[in-house]
């Protein structure tokens, strides 16, 4: 810019006899800006662009697997253990959904073990566990459903090791998947909002068309013309591109935002619900098969009860902190579920260790604390649902709001390069 | 070094580097993903028992066969005794195994808790209440026998319990009902013949049970679970050479495994009593007169006939110290 100035009081000083090699430097030097706002505007276009790109292409689905290896993972144990209750002869429902958990997981895995990159070693190393294990675990339920058939008591003992092995080692493994996958997502998405690189491209962007203004004034005074067409075209072409590229910004920012505050964020809150309300699930029926009064399972779930809340600092309080979204639960609804399985579940202990054993599994099978399950994970997984969807959907258009914006800035800088090119030999040629 | 040379330098440091880290970041990969996928076999939660203290110790010397109190006739509900308190509870608190095929198991075919054990219950709460349904089975894990007597949770253990001396300065035991012995379960395959010959081998018992003295005793080591059936688990899948406990229960393990057998002498005298708070000595006489006419009346060789099998020994004789 100062160079620019200079250039100018220099022709201005030199008088009518330098003007034309004042002329020829100011091209050169609205040339190089030109350029330059190119490059500084398509790479940030560039940068903003890949970033929401990779946040919708690679982020979000691989959070999306690391989530639902993790609930299916849940929810195959608290089936099993639950169609187990039934003694021999398992409900076919039960027996249906925890196959199709084990085969959501597995392809949720392999899915996830294709997309991962170089640089995830950590979340590469758990989904190799996880594959590992996922053989392991089936085959050891098997066998407990096969002794559970016969009317074995080694069937629970089997089921203890299978259940023993996914809480201990594959769900701590699906939750740092889970957890890296999330800070990856939320890292991506703060690279596609943050506002520095944006902030000093819009300002270069600025003076350009400053000096653009500045040096068709300059022209206007010392070739006595009042408007140089192809210095206009040039500040026309910088202030459409200066306000595409803010426009863009905005937008995309707003709805990337937007993905994450109605999106993967309260869907991360219901689905630690989820996953929390599905071990304990597991633990209630592990009591009952386990059939020692209080053990370590019932101390297991109380802890998952916990971790439930409500209250302050707990999962359902996270729950009902999220944003109203069509579709989702409210954070009242579902806590209100919650509390009435909990209460379901007291009954069922204390009828338990009344001994009525038959009607606490009766109750855990079918009745009372089954149903006041059932409607708790339907309403968790809607929730999940519902937020999942919005974030696809913002993040999409976060991302289609980048769409075209590197080619946009580098045409306009070249269209103001050739403008200004145009304007400028066109008042050179006077002086020949 | 001149500009470029000095640049160019610096990018042949730089891409050397950058090679040596992937390579190393390859190599750590590969190790890890190696040692995630070899080796790993799902276990359960099992315990290396240090060698018990037990063993050790200066054991408290007792007739332990002939520790219980004499029954003043056949079993009768007076008032003020621990029965009648039962008895206006409405139903008998047992604290039972539920996973000792034929002595203490849920049956998974009609969820009951069936076995010898438990029809030694049934007949205590016929006794009291003149029907034998009226009991409410707690099953309990063989580390929790002697707390949940004392501390009041059951009114009686029946849970394939020994009488041991140490035991009776705890708890008071009835008369022996069912004489079992110490012996070892391995798969078939198995050259061992005795547990002398496991020394060095991990063999496995239950938390709490007095079968981990002899393991430590033979110089094997002892892992411990808290079932029996989880050490079944832990046999079938050659986590450990062997079991060894009564032969009660490893008859109950092996009755779910053709491949197992039972090898080598009783290792020791295990005689069994149901276990009763020491402050309620009238149900201890009570029960001891329950099991006298157990005894007598040919239900406990119907029992041991039903659970156990044919031939049916004489029942172990009655021995009181009062």
């Amino acid at each position: 810019m100062s160079a620019t100035a200079a250039l100018a009081r220099e022709a201005i000083r030199g008088g009518e006899r330098r003007t034309p090699d004042a002329l020829r430097g100011l091209l050169a030097v609205l040339a190089v800006l030109s350029l330059a706002w190119g490059a500084v505007a398509a790479l940030t276009a560039e940068q903003h662009a890949s970033a929401a790109a990779d946040v919708v292409a690679v982020s979000e689905p691989l959070s999306l697997d690391a989530e639902q290896i993790y609930q299916s993972l849940s929810d195959a144990e608290a089936t099993a253990a639950n169609a187990f209750l039934g003694g021999g002869l398992e409900p076919a429902a039960a027996r249906q959904r925890y196959q199709a958990d084990l085969a959501a997981a597995a392809k949720r895995i392999e899915a996830a073990s294709a997309m991962v990159g170089i640089g995830a070693a950590r979340t590469e190393g758990d989904l190799t566990k996880l594959s590992a294990d996922l053989p392991v675990y089936a085959g050891v339920v098997e066998t407990a459903r096969a002794d559970n058939r016969l009317g074995l008591p080694l069937g629970a003992a089997y089921l203890r090791q299978a259940s023993d092995l996914l809480s201990r080692q594959m769900l701590p493994a699906a939750s740092d998947i889970y957890a890296n996958e999330d800070a990856q997502l939320t890292s991506a998405s703060a690279q596609a909002t943050g506002l520095p690189l944006m902030v000093i491209a819009i300002l270069i962007g600025l003076a350009i068309g400053y000096v653009l203004l500045r040096t068709s004034r300059w022209l206007a005074r010392h070739t006595h013309r009042v408007l140089n067409p192809g210095l206009l075209v040039a500040l026309a072409a910088v202030v459409v591109s200066l306000v595409w590229l803010a426009s863009a910004f905005v937008i995309g920012r707003g709805d990337l935002l937007h993905a994450q505050q109605y999106g993967s964020g309260p869907a991360k809150a219901f689905a630690r619900a989820d996953v929390a309300a599905l071990q304990a699930h597991a633990d209630e029926s592990l009591t009952l098969i386990d059939n020692s009064g209080t053990d370590q399972y019932q101390g297991n779930f109380l802890t998952q009860q916990d971790l439930l809340g409500p209250g302050t600092g707990t999962l359902l309080a996270d729950v009902a902190a999220a944003p109203a979204v069509a579709g989702a639960p409210s954070g009242q609804a579902v806590t209100d579920d919650a509390r009435a399985w909990f209460t379901a579940h007291a009954a069922l202990r204390a009828q338990d260790a009344g001994g009525g054993h038959p009607a606490a599994v009766n109750s855990a099978l079918s009745g009372d604390s089954a149903t006041r399950f059932a409607a708790l994970s339907t309403a968790l997984e809607s929730g999940i649902t519902a937020h999942q969807a919005v974030f696809a959907s913002s993040a999409h258009s976060g991302r289609d709001a980048f769409t075209g914006l590197e080619i946009g800035m580098i045409v306009a800088s070249l269209a103001m390069v050739a403008s200004c090119a145009w304007g400028l030999t066109r008042r050179l040629a006077e002086y020949r | 070094m001149n500009a470029p040379r000095r640049l160019a330098h610096t990018a042949v440091t730089l891409a050397a580097a950058v090679a040596v880290a992937v390579a190393v970041a390859v190599a750590l990969g590969a190790v890890t993903a190696d040692a995630a996928s070899t080796g790993r076999v799902a276990k359960p939660a099992a315990v290396v028992a240090a060698r018990p203290a037990v063993a050790s110790s200066a054991a408290p010397s007792c007739n332990q066969k002939a520790s219980s109190i004499r029954p003043s006739g056949p079993p009768r509900v007076t008032a003020g005794s621990f029965m009648a308190t039962i008895k206006a509870r409405g139903y008998l608190i047992a604290g039972v195994d539920q996973s000792t095929y034929h002595f203490g198991f849920l049956n998974p075919l009609d969820k009951q808790i069936e076995g010898f054990d438990i029809d030694m219950i049934h007949a205590i709460a016929k006794a009291i209440f003149g029907d034998p349904g009226k009991v409410q089975f707690k099953a309990i894990s063989d580390n929790d026998r002697i707390g949940d007597i004392r501390n009041g949770s059951v009114d009686i253990v029946a849970h394939t319990m020994t009488i041991t001396c140490e035991r009776l300065q705890q708890v008071d035991f009835s008369s022996v009902y069912f004489d079992a012995a110490q012996r070892v379960l391995v798969q078939s395959n198995s050259t061992a013949t005795s547990l002398t010959a496991l020394r060095g081998q991990k063999v496995c018992a239950t938390k709490g049970s007095d079968s981990l003295g002899e393991i430590a005793k033979a110089n094997a080591i002892p892992v411990s679970v808290p079932y029996w059936t989880d050490c079944l688990v832990m046999l079938q899948q050659d986590q450990v050479a062997a079991i060894s406990t009564d032969d009660t229960i490893l008859d109950g393990l092996a009755a779910q495994d053709p491949f197992t057998k039972l090898i080598g002498p009783r290792l020791t005298d295990e005689p069994y009593g149901l276990a009763i708070a020491k402050q309620h000595p009238d149900f201890v006489a009570f029960v001891n007169g329950v099991l006298q006419q157990l005894r007598t009346d040919g239900q406990w060789a119907a029992s041991y006939a039903h659970w156990i099998g044919n031939p049916v020994p004489a029942p172990p004789p009655a021995q009181y110290g009062s």
